[in-house]
């Protein structure tokens, strides 16, 4: 089943409402969250211009999985967030006050900074066939092949530098929203 | 989440596996999900996988120029592809610099101080916090509050000695930038023409108000912008930093109009540089003295020619107009 009767997305979430469902839940581990998502799913889904669909099942299911990361990265500018006021009292208000729109704009900016500062160092601090791999996969585009040819290395060799580089920026990234 | 926990190399590995497949137009959502419900640490470990993909992605240019800068100036080569260039951040570097005189009067009644070394002598500043501040001759910084966190670099040069302290940073703003530190010795030159950062120990990080990222500049390197450009790091001899201190002025790879602002506060002579010099560089040494044969001995290095014009010199090419 591929969706290759070109349904219009809201038939197709329809369709694929339950499946949809167990998605979230393995994802979020957490059926309120799951439902949460879902809900939000479906005001996005009827925001969709009306027309058919392609592929709709993976159509939806990426949707998803995008929703899901957008709440991880917004999750964790939060805790990036709430650290530099604790930080900063001075500088700002109290904590749980929210700034006004230009300062919002100016910390969010701040944040972005520190976010890309973050990455660059441990990246610089990754081992050095995992940040060869990191830096040619992910910052140069090139295919897992394509950096396995470059570097001499296997496919698999490939992977395991990947994921070596994953755990440590991971580490990074969380460090910092923790402060 | 638990975001502290230690995640299995080889869970990522899946993880990763599971990205790369869901790409595609036939991916076996199936043996996905299935693969998520086998086993909590598999969704913590696809989350690392999608959070960290999406901080880069949303980053990519900013880190990727930034990533390229350092392993340039770490390798003293600048691993430039075609088309590229190291400069880290647009124009204009120097054009915000104009600004900086005018900015300590506009901040909140807040404590400020403000410290000049005269002409012909440097200056040495013990400072709240155990910061310890050395002015080159001619050069002014503001000291902003009662615990000296924030100064605000105003002319010449000056070089900062900071305690290691954690609960502590201090901020030296140069212009539009800020050089962030957290113990570690390192000199800021600031002139017309642009200014320079250079690290003798430890490293600080310097940011723009109007650009995102934040450059690391370790020890043995310098970050320099000048007018019109960007900023370039590079390599410089931990022992040339500062070096003024000692008496003399070492440079390595720095703008002659960079040159020419130190020579020119040593000697008190107004120096021009002609275009026609704007994209030369210098490396080398200079001995201070009284400051009046400075220009000279540049001049006699570099094969210049030094005219008296307006008040001041102009220093040109040897045998040109």
């Amino acid at each position: 089943m591929s969706g290759g009767e070109e349904l219009g997305v809201e038939a197709l979430y329809g369709l694929h409402q339950a499946e949809l469902r167990r998605l979230l839940l393995a994802r979020t581990g957490d059926l309120g969250e799951a439902e949460d998502l879902l809900q939000e799913l479906w005001v996005r889904v009827r925001q969709r211009p009306a027309g058919p669909v392609a592929n709709g099942r993976a159509y939806l299911f990426r949707m998803a999985q995008n929703m899901m990361v957008d709440r991880l990265r917004e999750r964790q500018r939060r805790m990036a967030r709430d650290r530099r006021w604790a930080d900063q009292e001075t500088d700002f208000a109290a904590p749980g006050i929210e700034p006004v729109d230009g300062h919002d704009n100016a910390e969010q900016q701040m944040i972005a900074r520190e976010e890309v500062a973050t990455l660059t160092s441990a990246i610089a601090n990754l081992p050095g066939g995992a940040r060869r791999a990191f830096e040619l996969h992910k910052l140069e585009g090139l295919s897992h092949a394509e950096v396995a040819a470059r570097l001499g290395i296997s496919k698999s060799g490939v992977e395991k530098h990947m994921a070596v580089a994953m755990k440590y920026l991971r580490r990074a990234l969380s460090d910092w929203g923790k402060g | 989440m638990t975001a502290q926990s230690e995640i299995d190399e080889g869970l990522i590995e899946q993880a990763l596996h599971w990205q790369t497949a869901l790409e595609s137009d036939d991916a076996d959502w199936d043996g996905y999900m299935s693969w998520l419900e086998a086993d909590t640490r598999h969704r913590e470990a696809f989350d690392a996988v999608a959070l960290v993909s999406a901080a880069v992605d949303e980053h990519k240019d900013a880190v990727r120029a930034l990533v390229e800068a350092r392993a340039g100036a770490q390798d003293g080569t600048e691993r430039r592809r075609p088309g590229r260039k190291m400069w880290l951040w647009g124009g204009g570097a120097a054009a915000a610099l104009a600004l900086v005189a005018a900015v300590p009067m506009l901040r909140a009644p807040e404590m400020a101080v403000d410290y000049a070394a005269d002409a012909g002598a440097s200056r040495s500043l013990a400072l709240a916090g155990g910061t310890h501040v050395m002015l080159s001759p001619q050069s002014r910084i503001v000291v902003h509050g009662k615990d000296a966190t924030r100064i605000e670099m105003a002319s010449g040069e000056a070089y900062f000695s900071v305690r290691h302290d954690p609960a502590r940073s201090l901020t030296v703003q140069v212009g539009s930038y800020r050089i962030t530190d957290i113990g570690t010795r390192f000199s800021v030159n600031i002139s017309d023409g642009g200014f320079r950062v250079a690290v003798s120990e430890g490293a600080v990080g310097v940011s723009s108000e109007g650009a995102d990222g934040e450059v690391r500049v370790t020890a043995g390197h310098q970050l320099m912008a000048r007018q019109g450009d960007a900023l370039a790091l590079s390599p410089v001899a931990p022992e040339e930093i500062g070096s003024w201190r000692q008496g003399r002025l070492s440079y390595s790879n720095a703008p002659l109009s960079l040159v020419a602002a130190d020579i020119s506060r040593y000697s008190g002579k107004r120096i021009i540089v002609d275009p026609a010099l704007e994209a030369s560089h210098f490396s080398g040494t200079l001995v201070i003295g009284d400051g009046s044969r400075l220009l000279g001995d540049l001049a006699g290095v570099m094969d210049l020619s030094v005219r008296a014009e307006n008040g001041g010199v102009r220093l040109g090419r040897a045998g040109g107009r």
